[in-house]
């Protein structure tokens, strides 16, 4: 009976509880925040390249200059993405899309670590007239 | 009486008890998340449409007379690819690509200044616009009681500078 009244540690165990439970969902939300905003950004980076893609003809160092600068601005490092566009070279109104993919590590503590893959895609037209 | 008074235990019974609360709290700010891209996405892809389309001007007529004058296909223009832009986020979508973009009202004013019918606007240069009703899939809402699937209305205009 003694050992069943006795409270002494009991604040330390359902604090430990608290934060077994508490933690885990605040960082859910903050690391799948985080991964919501990046995807915005580099859907946003790629639209403006798929567009000058378009303008300029197709797969071309200024595009991907430009899709780098984008997404150096927003916070992902360009070394770590993967960009395709295709055609490499584009025609007259022809479609043009480019693809970025990315990764994003979710860590939740208590429960797991993942890598999310966020894969953007944009289409356009061929604005040159060769 | 005294077990009644006793508050041993009681955060931790409060946390079990607030966890589906907390656990759906959750769920919802990762749909609502969801959802803001899936908006952003197909307003990109109105966005993108409607560029697409503007940009495919009459040549013979503005070799003629200098004038911006959209193509006689603007708007069918428009159409095509705002299907082909909604068919990158398939998976986020409730209904297919071509059904939503036929079902879209689709405007082409290749002559300015001219008057939008359905918003009452007034462009004064060539202009294509797109109001568009598209249906997401929001699984997480619709298992939250909520609708699984969630109508959002984009528009988009744009102009040839």
């Amino acid at each position: 009976m003694n050992l069943i009244k006795d409270e002494r540690g009991l604040a330390t165990l359902e604090a430990t509880l608290m934060i077994a439970v508490l933690v885990p969902l605040l960082f859910s939300i903050l690391e799948f925040g985080a991964a919501l905003e990046r995807w915005l950004a580099q859907d946003a980076a790629t639209v403006q390249a798929a567009r000058y893609a378009g303008e300029l003809g197709g797969d071309l160092p200024e595009v991907r200059s430009l899709l780098a600068d984008q997404l150096r601005a927003s916070g992902i490092d360009p070394g770590v993405t993967t960009v395709t566009i295709e055609p490499a070279r584009v025609g007259w109104r022809e479609p043009v899309r480019v693809s970025v993919t990315s990764e994003q590590r979710v860590a939740i503590p208590f429960l797991f670590a993942t890598t999310l893959p966020l894969r953007s895609s944009a289409l356009a037209r061929g604005e040159v007239n060769r | 009486m005294s077990a009644l008074r006793d508050d041993a235990g009681l955060a931790a019974l409060t946390t079990i008890v607030l966890l589906p609360l907390l656990v759906v709290v959750l769920a919802g700010a990762l749909q609502l998340g969801a959802i803001r891209v899936s908006i952003a996405r197909v307003q990109a892809a109105a966005d993108l449409a409607t560029l697409i389309a503007v940009n495919d001007q009459d040549d013979a007529e503005l070799a003629r007379s200098g004038t911006l004058r959209l193509a006689d296909d603007a708007a069918d223009v428009a159409r095509e690819y705002f299907a082909r832009e909604l068919e990158l986020s398939t998976p986020l979508l409730a209904a297919a690509p071509a059904e939503i973009a036929g079902s879209a009202d689709i405007a082409a004013f290749p002559i300015a200044p001219a008057t939008d019918p359905r918003s009452g606007a007034r462009y004064d240069r060539p202009a294509v616009r797109i109001d568009a009703e598209v249906p997401l899939r929001t699984p997480i809402l619709g298992a939250l009681a909520f609708r699984s699937v969630t109508t959002v209305r984009v528009f988009a205009m744009s102009s040839p500078r």
